[in-house]
């Protein structure tokens, strides 16, 4: 009896089985494997981000640790005091440029990650509020796209950066920040904290539209379908069809945009910080890194490649990633 | 069509006023004031000089309310009561204070008032008193601290011509070489030729311009020089003395060459940002415009290829580009800042980044208003230019 109740289940169960469609996220991981260079990548972004997580693991000094008598010493030189390897050799005060370039990724990393999210964020929720209420705060989002859309963004926000930076009474940010940044950022919440808190800021301050334009847009197409409509005739308020309905079906495009805003908030950083402006030393970044050896360049010149490398791949991986991601997501596209 | 542009004028006076007016408020808020200088002086020497104090709100006019102020900045008026036919009207209108406290104030004629300020201005007080022409009158004040008691404006015009020719340069050489790029690779889509370009391009966009400068900086400046070979200035806009190029002969100091010469790099390192997003532009732009009917209408009744692509084709495609052009202003004074920057090359950007550092907000927002001004304007003109390219288009 028994055997017979499981063969039963058995023979119900398997076409049910078999008729299961595939899920779209399925068909979009499919797709997305067949971009060699986005899964390339991906890889290289993974790399990189569990260097800079297990940092304090693997450096082989610390951050700041000066040896005075090894400034500029080519990589694979042995530190005259501890006898270790510097394996990309030291920087214009003798410091371990693998050490401050493990660091660096993690600073650097993690303003882009958090810029790109906050921004994403914003961008998203004043891009569907505008969409799916029209009216009054379309019109303000509008104006206030068009505008900063108009003017020399860049120029702007270096200048913010720069008085934000030189006095701390303008922009006071509460502890809790200081103490998320300094605790995932390795670094001091005192002294170090501030400026990276105003690059974030300021980053972040010019870089949610380019999101809440999208969002807007894909907003408006949605919001005309009809199941949104069927949604509002089962009772669903505003904020369930908003998050339930709308956000959902502008979501491809949207994590796109936020694996190009990844890239644009590191070059942002690094941007900042080579001009001067944003992380100063002693807080390591590619940026500030960039800076430092590009100013003994003439007579140490492959020093910039160090810090330059890094930039110019995470940059392309993400670049490559939004690509395949594109590619993967875009149903119209037949593989 | 002319209310549409009086209409734009309008909007972009309003938007010029508000970011005047941002940038005032950034300049008055920014550290490294006069009075901070004194007070760090004073508390040096630990004399309290409350006459200099006044002195100084004096001559900045710091002792005016931020309105009056803003408009004094601005306009460089009021300059005192004003004079209709020989009367002097709001002559005793209070703009400022020049010491708070409290105080009790008796007017001529007999009323009584309580106010705020021990020391409060008026009106008539600014008659005689210094003020500049005003920043519609192009007076950005004096530089604090690149070149002391200068005026802005004069560093400005040092500087304004080097980077109107890198821009202007890399400008004109984009465009000459990305409308070919991406016509090209639009008709032969798919092909060899278009492959290449557009991983270029993507690779191009991608990649920093930061990085691409550094490694032009390697590769032409220090390895060519190590080389032997012909090799590029890695910087400034003029070389201190002649220089001796391999293969080449001497460059003059000073000279046209010389200029063009140490123009190369920097101009280079902008035209393929350029390049990189403008081909990908044309690009798309061209496919789109080769599927339509009139493309077909134009092949079917027989005439040849390159008058397919070349009239009826690369026209109606090169009419999004027009409005491109004016939104990448922005983008170009930001990528013009970091290219001067690496290039150490004497033009506005560098000039602005040193101002910033130095902490001479004059400079800095003298920039700011200069670079929003162009922008507004290239957007104004692209609006013109899109009717001349584009007559289906009536702006209303």
């Amino acid at each position: 009896m028994a055997t017979a109740t499981a063969s039963v289940e058995a023979t119900t169960a398997r076409p049910i089985a078999l008729a299961k469609p595939e899920g779209q996220w399925t068909i979009v991981l499919r797709r997305f494997r067949r971009h060699r260079l986005a899964i390339i990548s991906l890889m290289f972004i993974i790399v990189v981000f569990i260097a800079s997580l297990i940092t304090p693991l693997i450096a082989p000094f610390p951050r700041d640790a000066v040896n005075p008598v090894m400034r500029f010493s080519p990589p694979m030189t042995t530190d005259t005091e501890t006898g270790k390897l510097h394996v990309l050799g030291t920087d214009h005060v003798g410091r371990d440029t693998f050490t401050r370039l493990l660091y660096a990724a993690r600073i650097t990393l993690s303003v882009a990650i958090i810029v790109a999210t906050l921004s994403t964020f914003i961008g998203m929720a004043v891009g569907a509020l505008a969409g799916y209420y029209r009216g009054v705060i379309d019109g303000i989002l509008m104006r206030i796209l068009e505008f900063m859309s108009a003017i020399p963004t860049f120029p702007i926000l270096l200048i913010l950066a720069s008085v934000l930076n030189q006095d701390p009474k303008l922009l006071p940010f509460p502890d809790f920040l200081v103490n998320f940044v300094s605790a995932i950022m390795l670094i001091d919440p005192q002294k170090e904290s501030r400026s990276v808190l105003v690059v974030i800021f300021v980053i972040t301050l010019f870089g949610w539209t380019g999101a809440a334009r999208l969002m807007r847009g894909m907003v408006l197409s949605v919001r005309e379908r009809d199941f949104i409509e069927s949604a509002r005739s089962l009772g669903a308020n505003n904020l369930r069809i908003i998050t339930r309905h709308v956000v959902p079906n502008a979501f491809p495009p949207l994590i796109v945009a936020y694996t190009l805003a990844l890239a644009d908030g590191l070059t942002a950083e690094v941007a900042l910080s080579f001009l001067g402006l944003g992380i100063t030393d002693p807080t390591p970044t590619w940026g500030n890194m960039l800076n430092f050896s590009t100013q003994f360049m003439l007579t140490h010149p492959w020093a910039p490649l160090i810090p330059g490398i890094p930039v110019v791949l995470c940059s392309l991986a993400f670049n490559f990633i939004g690509d395949g991601l594109r590619d993967a997501l875009d149903p119209r596209l037949k593989m | 069509m002319t209310t549409y542009l009086i209409r734009r004028l309008f909007v972009i006076v309003v938007m010029a006023f508000i970011i005047a007016f941002a940038s005032f408020i950034l300049l008055s808020i920014a550290p490294g004031g006069p009075l901070q200088e004194i007070a760090a002086r004073q508390s040096t020497t630990q004399r309290n000089d409350l006459d200099l104090i006044e002195r100084t709100m004096k001559r900045y006019d710091l002792d005016i309310f931020l309105i009056p102020r803003f408009l004094r900045w601005l306009t460089g008026h009021p300059r005192g009561p004003i004079e209709i036919g020989g009367q002097q009207f709001f002559a005793d209108l209070q703009v400022g204070c020049l010491k708070e406290g409290r105080a009790r104030l008796v007017y001529p004629d007999g009323r009584v008032v309580e106010v705020n300020c021990e020391k409060p201005v008026f009106l008539r007080d600014l008659a005689g008193r210094p003020v500049s022409d005003g920043i519609v009158r192009l007076d950005f004040g004096k530089s604090t601290q690149i070149l002391r008691e200068q005026p802005v404006m004069r560093l400005f015009e040092s500087r304004i011509v080097n980077t109107l020719l890198l821009m202007g340069i890399s400008t004109f050489l984009s465009i000459m070489i990305a409308i070919p790029l991406g016509i090209i690779s639009a008709v032969k889509q798919y092909s060899r030729f278009d492959y290449t370009v557009t991983t270029l391009a993507f690779i191009g966009s991608g990649m920093p311009t930061l990085f691409m400068g550094i490694m032009g900086i390697l590769i032409f400046a220090v390895l060519f020089k190590e080389a032997g070979l012909p090799y590029l200035p890695a910087g400034t806009a003029e070389s201190p003395r002649d220089a001796v190029i391999p293969l080449f002969g001497t460059i003059k100091a000073g000279s046209f060459v010389d200029r063009l010469w140490h123009l190369v790099l920097p101009v280079t390192i902008l035209t393929i940002f350029n390049l990189a997003q403008w081909s990908r532009f044309i690009r798309s732009s061209m496919l789109e415009v080769l599927r339509q009917d009139y493309v077909r209408t134009a092949r079917a009744k027989g005439l040849i290829e390159r008058v397919v692509i070349v009239k009826h084709a690369m026209r109606n495609a090169l009419i999004p580009f027009v409005t491109l052009l004016a939104g990448v202003l922005p983008a170009l004074f930001g990528g013009a800042i970091i290219t001067e920057s690496v290039f150490n090359y004497p033009g506005m950007g560098r000039l602005f980044v040193a101002s910033l550092i130095a902490g001479d907000y004059n400079v800095a927002i003298g920039f700011i208003l200069i670079s929003t001004f162009l922008v507004l304007i290239g957007y104004l003109l692209s609006d013109v230019l899109y009717t001349v390219v584009d007559p289906r288009i009536r702006l209303s």
